[in-house]
């Protein structure tokens, strides 16, 4: 049985424009001890899905319209404030994207993580603080029994974010929702912290999701990855199929838009772009939601009237367009002008 | 040349953030924390610092003067009526030649200790109420706070006296309460703000997304991040209530003989303000002292704890 399984997921926020469909029917599933790489662009509804899953859009003006969160079996959108509670943090652990703010700057580091353990746990103060001291070796805290009493401003960016995985992992959750973990760092520290995780994640022997605009991010750390676009899948696929044959227009684009460290075109230093913007969430394209910014899309096919549907191009892959890539080159046709 | 001098800055080696070689072993880096650098920029504010030094003299003087004094401010002697300072009586006697240092540091008893007393009732229900008003946000919010600005329309002093005239007597307790009953509007606005400031940070998300109940958010991520505030909000709402005080007892509606306070001296003083000026110039000085202070210990407090004006 899967793990976690998001079953036609719609969350929707009603402010006083409209109503903003910012996550608009997503299934996704995710098996114990895989890793899951959520991509797009800001405003595709990756956080939203995240933060839908523990229950923490805020409400009003969001709203989870439709759709099951299957956690273990148990739809997590049923569960009372204080049922979800006792999941998060236990269950279903989250560290999000600015670790400069995500630690609260008038209690001690090793406040923080004590608390966590003893809001799941029935320990003493002393046991919960060898805990936090072994959690801190964990994630490769220099001197981390002397530097369980330092404030988090004594900390530096990487290693905040490696105290938020820490105290995300107190618990041995079976799912960890990463939000952008690597967004707010610097490089070289990025890559530590990537590594950190997925080493912590096998040992940890959990199961992960990390949400990123980072194609980079998701290539080294996800197993399988989901492409949304504007509140929907738009292709789905294991991570070496998707980077070998991407099928969706977008997620073309999207790898087209990587900087290119080899090969033609480096001199020129012109970075590719995706023409056209995001579409508005309140009145979103009626059929094919990419089809105003697609090379491929004509009325020929439909695009601008029949809304595509997700199908299975291979097993395992999934695309929502009318014009994969495999059945542009086998059909010869469809080639923009 | 500017060009390949940023080109080289770029290109050297830049000191790597080694996990295992960061600040730690060595020489202990001194702690630092909101409160110490807050004391530090306090105390560099001559202004505020001179206020403080001042304020603690006035307060001790009229908490340890009175166990101290040879004379007893309540005893009636009228072969000492009216005397002129002088060396016996620091400060001369009143007309009932009760000596009035004494009495002045007993009337200044009452007066901070009203004060202090109402500020903390003010600070309680604003407290309170500001903190579930943000907390709960919602309509719950809009409601509370439309109720506080139609109460923020009743006149304070108009309003104290009335409580004291439902209350029928005038003692301690019932001072504090008309006192703080048509104040404490500020101070709820102010920590309804700071809270709802405070639950957008994203340490109040992850603490939510690792678990934590809403007493514990509030108790543990919200309320202490708002110490600062209310630190300020003491000394801010403090002249007003002494003030108040004052004014309700020098009318006659406060404090009255033979217990003493600032407001109802200056108004024995009054009486023979003519012939024996220093009668209500002391307690008058009394008040303003205390209340300048009061303004510029808020002011220094307010630069200490604003992260804005934080040098570095």
């Amino acid at each position: 049985m899967a793990l976690l399984d998001v079953v036609d997921l719609k969350t929707h926020f009603f402010t006083r424009d409209g109503v903003v469909r910012a996550v608009d029917g997503v299934s996704f599933t995710v098996e114990p001890g895989r890793t899951l790489g959520i991509v797009g662009e800001s405003g595709s509804g990756k956080s939203v899905t995240a933060l839908s899953i523990m229950g923490l859009i805020p409400k009003p003006p969001a709203k989870i319209v439709e759709g099951k969160v299957l956690f273990e079996g148990r739809d997590l959108t049923t569960l009372s404030e204080r049922q979800l509670e006792d999941v998060r943090g236990r269950q279903i652990s989250m560290i999000f994207q600015d670790p400069m703010t995500s630690l609260n700057p008038t209690l001690t580091i090793g406040t923080q993580i004590v608390e966590t353990v003893r809001r799941h746990f029935d320990v003493s103060k002393a046991q919960a603080r060898k805990r936090a001291v072994e959690l801190l070796e964990e994630v490769q805290i220099p001197n981390a029994a002397g530097r369980l009493d330092d404030y988090p401003h004594r900390y530096s960016g990487g290693m905040r974010q490696r105290v938020m995985i820490a105290i995300a992992l107190s618990c041995n959750p079976k799912l960890l929702i990463a939000d952008e973990p690597t967004t707010a760092l610097d490089v070289t520290v990025q890559a530590q912290v990537l590594d950190l995780l997925e080493d912590l994640r096998a040992q940890h022997e959990m199961a992960m999701i990390i949400i990123t605009h980072d194609m980079g991010v998701v290539a080294e750390a996800a197993d399988d990855i989901v492409v949304m676009y504007a509140g929907q899948i738009v292709e789905q696929a294991p991570v070496l199929e998707l980077f070998d044959h991407p099928e969706h227009p977008y997620t073309e684009a999207l790898l087209a838009a990587l900087p290119q460290l080899e090969g033609h075109g480096i001199r020129e230093g012109r970075l590719t772009a995706i023409p056209g913007r995001p579409p508005d969430l309140i009145a979103p394209p009626p059929a094919c939601r990419f089809a105003p910014r697609c090379p491929y899309a004509n009325d020929r096919d439909g695009c601008a009237t029949h809304p595509p549907e997700l199908r299975e191009l291979r097993t395992g892959h999934w695309v929502r367009s009318q014009h994969p890539a495999s059945e542009r080159t086998r059909a010869g046709a469809g080639v923009p002008a | 040349m500017s060009t390949s001098a940023r080109e080289h800055e770029v290109l050297a080696p830049r000191p790597t953030i080694e996990p295992g070689a960061s600040g730690d072993a060595g020489a202990p880096i001194q702690q630092t924390n909101l409160w110490k650098d807050a004391w530090y920029r306090y105390i560099r504010n001559r202004g505020a610092f001179v206020a403080g030094v001042v304020f603690g003299m006035l307060v001790l003087y009229c908490f340890i003067y009175p166990l101290l004094s040879p004379y007893d401010p309540d005893k009636v002697d009228f072969s000492l009526s009216n005397q002129s300072p002088s060396l016996e009586h620091l400060l001369g006697t009143d007309r009932f030649g009760r000596d009035l240092l004494t009495r002045t540091a007993l009337g200044g008893q009452i007066s901070i200790g009203i004060g202090f007393a109402a500020t903390l009732v003010i600070l309680l229900v604003g407290v309170t109420y500001g903190s579930i008003s943000g907390f709960v946000g919602g309509h719950l919010d809009n409601g509370m706070m439309r109720f506080l600005d139609a109460l923020y329309g009743l006149p304070y002093l108009p309003f104290a006296i009335i409580t004291l005239a439902i209350f029928g007597t005038v003692n301690f307790w019932t001072m504090v309460i008309a006192l703080s009953i048509a104040t404490w509007f500020t101070t709820a606005r102010i920590v309804r703000g700071q809270i709802i400031t405070l639950k957008e940070n994203d340490y109040v998300r992850a603490a939510k997304a690792l678990g934590a109940r809403w007493y514990r958010v509030l108790a543990r991520h919200l309320l202490p991040n708002t110490l600062g505030v209310l630190i300020i909000a003491i000394f801010l709402e403090l002249p007003g209530v002494i003030l108040g005080e004052a004014f309700l007892s020098f009318i006659g509606l406060g404090i009255s003989p033979p217990d003493a306070s600032w407001g109802a001296m200056a108004s024995d003083g009054r009486v023979v303000y003519r012939t024996y000026p220093y009668q209500i110039i002391i307690p008058s000085v009394a008040i303003a002292t205390l209340v300048m202070c009061a303004n510029f210990i808020a002011d220094g407090l307010r630069d200490a704890f604003d992260p804005r004006t934080r040098e570095t």
